[in-house]
């Protein structure tokens, strides 16, 4: 058992982490993605409901590190990078239409928007 | 499931949270946001002691993790009940910076330091500029006055249920699925790889004492690895040069070798990342290059604007053309001569003073 932890310390990886410690991790990690969807549902102000996507994004992320921890296996932390760097795109592309959105009706309530309902 | 946490405290959790959450939701009326957010606390409670219960000793987590999920899932539920825009994002870089913290206990500490730089130094940053750019003029009566869409959130009961749906749904999934995965070492990253930093190795081993100044690895040579850190079989060795070609090994059997000479996280990030997926690099730069574009493409796009503040932005425009013909720089002008222009412009601009 010795042996095989200091292949792993040599190959940068910590001492393995048990089942019930991972499961303390996701499951904030789902309570957070809840509460951003719940968020994006009940708010109406444009940006707090794209700060809520923001939120979910987070918890993925927290998942995502949570079982590259478990798995001794830097693919989840490689993988986080790209969820960074797709928030980042989202939220130059999003806020931009945001505030297009905002110039055409001056608010920001989301339910100003009804008619596209169709 | 039952290894995990037992279903009856699972499920109650959930409802138990779903009413927090619910009651915390700013609503028309009395809304008890405080008692909200300590029936939520109080969920948090049942499922960590349900988790913890059946945990063995050594599988709990490190005590600062409950100090860091308390904080994030705490100002979580502040960011979607908070009824200023700008709070929501400040209460979201708390929340940033508790996930970054569950980062580093996870040792991740790039991503860690990766989130709080891009996320609660950038995008955050990006966001509270738009909550200021798009923020409605407040009237002169009420200065502090919040926007109706703002104070009262759409249909609480009805999202809380649909999210706490999802969360007990998701929670179920992950303690059934759990128990059958193992621990297992997929990752790509192996001591091997250090063999691929011979600076590094150099670094560490003559910090350690092991090599003097004048004495370098070697360079490989036909059959014969100078570095191998990672051997099929007998300790790891280094073959290093000094002198006019002479070489000699060191073993890891010295007891000077150093314990730290092992991949970090970062370097193993690094090969993970530029050695294994080197093509996604490309697709997230074709991403963010695609992002830059739409937003600038997006944000130059003229709006129609109503009648006033045409008027508005007309005069606007023929105020600078005027000043810009008339302004001495743009004017030509013969030295020492006097300069009419500029003279004709404070006479014109100031017609009740030339009298």
């Amino acid at each position: 058992m010795n042996d095989a932890l200091l292949t792993l310390a040599q190959a940068g990886f910590p001492a393995p982490m048990s089942q019930a410690t991972l499961m303390h991790y996701l499951v904030v990690s789902a309570l957070m993605f809840g509460m951003g969807l719940i968020g994006f549902l009940t708010r109406r102000n444009l940006i707090i409901m794209f700060l809520c996507t923001e939120l979910m994004f987070q918890a993925a992320g927290i998942a995502l590190i949570a079982f590259s921890r478990f798995h001794l296996n830097h693919t989840g932390e490689t993988f986080v990078i790209f969820v960074l760097t797709i928030a980042a795109a989202e939220a130059a592309m999003a806020l931009a239409l945001v505030v297009l959105l905002f110039r055409r009706k001056e608010t920001l309530d989301a339910s100003s928007w009804m008619q596209m309902k169709g | 499931m039952d290894g995990l946490i037992s279903p009856i405290l699972l499920y109650s959790g959930c409802i138990v949270g779903a009413l927090g959450v619910c009651l915390a939701l700013p609503r028309r009326g009395l809304s008890p946001q405080i008692i909200g957010a300590l029936v939520f606390a109080l969920a948090f409670g049942i499922l960590m002691v349900g988790l913890g219960i059946k945990a063995p000793k050594a599988g709990l987590p490190n005590f600062n993790f409950y100090l860091f999920a308390i904080i994030a899932l705490g100002s979580s539920l502040r960011v979607i009940s908070h009824p200023r825009p700008v709070y929501a994002a400040l209460y979201f870089i708390l929340t940033i910076l508790a996930s970054a913290g569950m980062y580093v206990l996870l040792s991740a500490e790039f991503m860690a330091f990766a989130l709080v730089i891009v996320y609660a130094g950038a995008i955050l940053i990006t966001y509270l500029f738009v909550i200021m750019l798009a923020t409605e003029t407040p009237t002169a009566d009420q200065v502090e006055a919040l926007a109706d869409f703002d104070r009262y959130s759409r249909e609480p009961a009805m999202a809380t249920v649909v999210g706490f749906v999802l969360v007990a749904g998701m929670t179920t999934l992950m303690a059934t699925g759990v128990p059958g995965a193992q621990p297992l070492n997929t990752g790509t990253t192996t001591a091997a790889d250090l063999n691929e930093l011979p600076r590094r190795v150099e670094t560490s081993l003559r910090s350690a004492g092991l090599i003097g100044i004048d004495e370098h690895i070697a360079g490989d040579e036909a059959g014969h690895q100078s570095l191998d850190l990672a051997p099929s079989e007998g300790p790891a060795r280094v073959r290093v040069t000094y002198g006019q070609g002479r070489t000699r090994e060191i073993t890891a059997d010295d007891a000077r070798w150093p314990r730290d000479l092992q991949l970090t996280n970062i370097e193993g990030i690094g090969f993970s990342l530029l050695r294994d997926n080197p093509g996604s690099i490309e697709v997230a730069g074709v991403i963010l290059l695609m992002a830059m574009l739409g937003s600038v493409v997006l944000a130059q796009k003229k709006v129609e604007l109503d009648e006033a503040a045409k008027l508005a932005a007309q005069n606007r425009s023929l105020a600078s053309t005027l000043t810009l013909d008339n302004s001495p720089l743009m004017a030509r002008t013969i030295p020492g001569a006097p300069n009419v222009r500029e003279a004709d412009v404070r006479v014109g601009q100031n017609p009740g003073g030339a009298a």
